[in-house]
């Protein structure tokens, strides 16, 4: 798809150079907005306590949930709260879930000197068969159990059972809904091809340089530096890079001087300026010739919590410089050419595979978008900034294509729903690891990956 | 629960001069500190210069607070809370905004 923009008088590599080299513009940019206010923190004031993005969360979702309700179950089901109900009464209650978990990480766990603990390693997943499913309104809790998947969900989800309560106080599910796909955006996009560039998990500092080269072969491709006029022109067509996140390698982030003595770490510097250094540089020439956006991700040198708001311009002197250098929060929403992007650096995705029994990150990604919710994970397993108002990962409208960063592999799938919604989901991956980018064609809302593997060491031929 | 009743409503503290002070004073600025300072102590749970807040408007305020349909109320501001109350619809009442805006320097 990619190579059929090739131009038609375009000429291979084994041609003598033609009289004048043609030159290729890059597709104009057109229709750029920026949408992710919501994930920008003005002030930031931590002597909240979390218990209120928690009620937001519910107040906000529990009017769409109770039209789903009605839509699926009936117009005259009872809808009830957990303190009006009745015994044997079969009934309607939307709530949020939480998941009890024998082996999820309790810092209070740790420090109690009683148990004597050595701090869990960290698992690749916390799930048990003995883990319980509770459903918690404004003002009670009741245990689930029925036809509901406890391996499945996660805490935070808000959901809406249809049952009844039994005699001993548990509540028997007869079927369960979420908040299903949000009203969708109208659709405005290019009538011509135009390609969005995802990667994520760029790795510069890490420990071996295998990735440089097909950094370097990246941004040759996308400027145009690369190939014969068929390729150059095809490049010519990608009017926007989006680089989600990790853009600095885990090795960064080492924290071995902070148990050293001073004397011992004064002349040290932290492994992720270097680093810091070489996304600069990259960056530079990446921006000379398209618009670049640059989410931070889980190892970059932001905040912790969600949402993580952008690096610093300050990092970056070199390619700060230009205007096509934009530096956005992690999660991100923009509208570009008419089609409305939203996508994380990954580390919703990565908390909810760690907490449930999904373990294809396209299906998580699905399922967070039929929850309606982008982390509902966030703030119990995943660090978040205690909101009170609104909570800003809430869905409210439709996207048109939903990516998440830093995935294990490539996986893309066109969703549609019932209310003429129509979502790309893409799982960008690791480019470190795999050497693989995404392109996104805003046109028919297609995906293809490209790969720029490199001889390694252990290669054969 | 009525506003609780202090000692110095009724009989207001004096600062006592110390052995050897002069009665009159070498600068009047000095004596108008002293007078707000003497205020200030005494009037500090309430703004200066303005009446006790009416108990029943405690009351209605203590109300909203405990109220659990708004959501927490710990750790924001009631008119914070109550602007987040109207914006989920879960429609407050009106006299409490009203109230909060007139005694916007107490919260």
């Amino acid at each position: 798809m990619f190579a059929e923009q090739a131009a038609p008088t375009a000429q291979g590599l084994l041609a003598p150079p033609s009289a004048e080299p043609p030159t290729f513009p890059r597709v104009a940019v057109s229709g750029y907005s920026d949408c992710s206010q919501p994930f920008q923190l003005g002030e930031r004031s931590f002597a909240r306590q979390y218990a209120h993005i928690y009620a937001v969360r519910l107040a906000s979702m529990r009017p769409s949930l109770e039209r789903r309700a009605r839509s699926r179950w009936g117009n005259d089901i009872a809808v009830r709260r957990l303190s009006e109900l009745q015994e044997g009464e079969e009934c309607c209650v939307v709530g949020t879930l939480f998941k009890a978990m024998q082996l999820q990480p309790s810092i209070l766990q740790e420090i109690s000197e009683e148990h004597n603990l050595v701090p869990q390693p960290p698992l690749p997943k916390y799930i048990q068969p003995s883990d319980e499913l509770m459903l918690e309104d404004e003002l009670q809790r009741i245990k689930l159990e029925g036809a509901i998947d406890v391996q499945r969900l996660v805490t935070g989800t808000i959901v809406a059972v249809y049952g009844r309560e039994q005699d001993d106080g548990r509540f028997l599910v007869k079927d369960h809904c979420f908040a299903d796909l949000p009203p969708p955006l109208p659709w405005s996009g290019p009538s011509s091809d135009r390609f969005v560039l995802l990667a994520s998990g760029l790795g510069l500092g890490s420990v071996s340089g295998e990735a440089l080269l097909s950094t370097q072969l990246l941004v040759d491709v996308v400027t145009g530096q690369l190939g014969a006029e068929g390729e150059q022109s095809c490049a010519a067509h990608i009017t926007r890079v989006i680089l989600a996140g990790n853009l600095l390698s885990q090795n960064t982030q080492s924290r071995d001087t902070l148990n050293k003595a001073k004397y011992l770490t004064k002349k040290t510097q932290a492994a992720s300026v270097e680093a810091v250094k070489m996304l600069d540089e990259i960056l530079l020439q990446l921006c000379t010739s398209v618009p670049v956006d640059v989410m931070p991700g889980e190892f970059d040198p932001t905040n912790y919590t969600l949402p993580q708001q952008p690096l610093h311009r300050c990092m970056l002197p070199l390619a700060s410089a230009y205007a096509t250098l934009r530096l956005v929060t992690n999660p991100y929403q923009a509208s570009l050419d008419g089609v409305r992007f939203l996508g994380t650096s990954g580390q919703n995705i990565s908390d909810i595979f760690k907490y449930s029994s999904m373990d294809d990150y396209l299906e998580i990604l699905e399922w967070t978008l039929l929850a309606g919710h982008i982390s509902p994970t966030a703030p119990d397993t995943l660090g978040c900034y205690p909101f009170y108002k609104s909570d800003p990962f809430i869905l409210t409208e439709c996207p048109h294509v939903y990516f998440c960063g830093n995935a294990p592999h490539f996986q893309s799938k066109l969703l549609q729903g019932k209310e003429g919604q129509r979502v790309l989901l893409v799982t960008v991956p690791d480019f470190s690891a795999t050497q693989t980018a995404c392109l996104v064609n805003l046109r028919d809302l297609s995906c293809q990956p490209i790969t720029f593997s490199s001889f390694g060491a252990d290669s054969e031929d | 629960m009525e506003q609780p009743r202090r000692i110095t409503d009724s009989f207001p503290r004096r600062r006592r001069r110390g052995p050897g002070r002069p009665p009159g004073r070498l600068k009047d600025k000095k004596d108008k500190d002293k007078d707000k300072v003497q205020l200030k102590v005494r009037d500090c749970p309430r703004a200066p210069s303005q009446p006790p807040p009416d108990p029943a408007l405690m009351e209605m305020l203590r109300r909203f607070d405990l109220s659990w349909e708004y959501g927490p109320c710990t750790g924001i501001t009631r008119l914070q809370r109550w602007e987040r109350a109207q914006e989920l619809g879960l429609s407050p009442p009106g006299p409490i905004r009203d109230a909060l805006l007139e005694h916007r320097d107490n919260p």
